[in-house]
């Protein structure tokens, strides 16, 4: 697949359930309760239960595949983590291609929920 | 917008810009740099090998289809997935004596210093080369760096940044920076927002 600086990738709603935070909390092994456990989210302060990180990190990597395909080979992902990711809210990926040079394609990427910018960052692909 | 100088453990006119008393931060500082000074610290096997079900269960979760990754390799997200301490956040290694954890050490000093906030703002991953099945993966932690005081939305906080580095045997197969704000929530202050 041949990148191109200014090349937009199509956009992704992803509409976030307890099931999808839960899930994913426990398929990347964090245990940590605010990720399954709303009562005790909400005594540490928070709305709900939220997304960790390492799921806002896979999802720019779904994201980024699901338009390139798995067969890129990617390098790196670097986020900048926002407002956190509530269930029943929906994480809207949008994403561009920002530079291509020395064989790698960088992606601008930016998942935003309704409280503003959940996860802004870039990911790396070999190009 | 609230007066951060109104919050715990602050006070002015200090070389911190008069957002923390002078002591704290002196205190804070000295921590980070004999943390700092272990080095990559913290060496953990992963529980398990770089496993199929495992992979199955992330591929799900994420929603994520690829023949790839049912051909022997992993996604490569999924390379702090593997040392991940588990849940009631213990390994074996980590009960081992001598064990240290500098990112744990530097965030309990800050919580002892009254920044009981935490709120991770950073990752930065980069990936040698994607694991295969079968593979132990190791990891090692170090601290970076302390950055602060800083006044920021949630409160006055310090920007506490650890460099995670993935091996399988020798070979260095991923790193991450992974920065997190812990910070004296504003609520604590007399100016409750």
């Amino acid at each position: 697949m041949k990148l191109q600086t200014g090349e937009k990738l199509p956009g992704w709603e992803l509409p976030i359930t307890p099931t999808l935070v839960v899930s994913t909390a426990l398929a990347t092994r964090d245990f940590q309760d605010v990720h399954h456990d709303r009562d005790r989210a909400q005594a540490a302060g928070s709305k709900d239960i939220f997304m960790n990180i390492l799921t806002s990190t896979a999802l720019c990597e779904r994201y980024v595949t699901d338009w390139a395909g798995t067969d890129v080979q990617i390098r790196g992902i670097s986020i900048r983590l926002g407002a956190p990711a509530y269930p029943y809210d929906t994480l809207s990926f949008s994403g561009e291609v920002t530079e291509v040079e020395d064989g790698v394609a960088t992606i601008a990427v930016t998942g935003s929920v309704s409280l503003g910018a959940h996860v802004t960052g870039t990911v790396r692909v070999a190009a | 917008m609230s007066d951060p100088k109104q919050t715990m453990g602050v006070s002015t006119g200090s070389t911190t810009g008069g957002l923390v008393v002078s002591a704290i931060h002196e205190k804070i500082m000295a921590a980070a740099e004999e943390i700092g000074g272990w080095g990559e610290a913290a060496e953990r096997e992963a529980r398990d090998l770089v496993n199929q079900p495992t992979i199955n269960n992330w591929l799900e979760a994420m929603g994520l289809e690829s023949q790839r990754f049912h051909q022997g390799e992993a996604p490569p997200s999924m390379a702090q997935v593997w040392t991940m301490y588990g849940q009631g956040g213990v390994s074996t290694s980590s009960t081992t004596e001598g064990y240290r954890d500098p990112l744990h050490a530097m965030m309990n000093v800050l919580t002892d210093a009254g920044f009981n906030g935490v709120l991770g703002t950073n990752s930065e991953q980069s990936y040698d080369r994607y694991l295969r099945v079968g593979e132990q993966v190791r990891i090692t932690t170090a601290l970076d760096s302390v950055v602060g005081p800083k006044s920021t939305g949630m409160g006055v906080g310090y920007f506490v940044t650890s460099r995670s580095t993935w091996y399988v045997g020798d070979e260095r197969v991923a790193t991450m920076l992974f920065r997190v704000l812990k910070f004296i929530p504003k609520t604590s202050g007399k100016d409750t927002a």
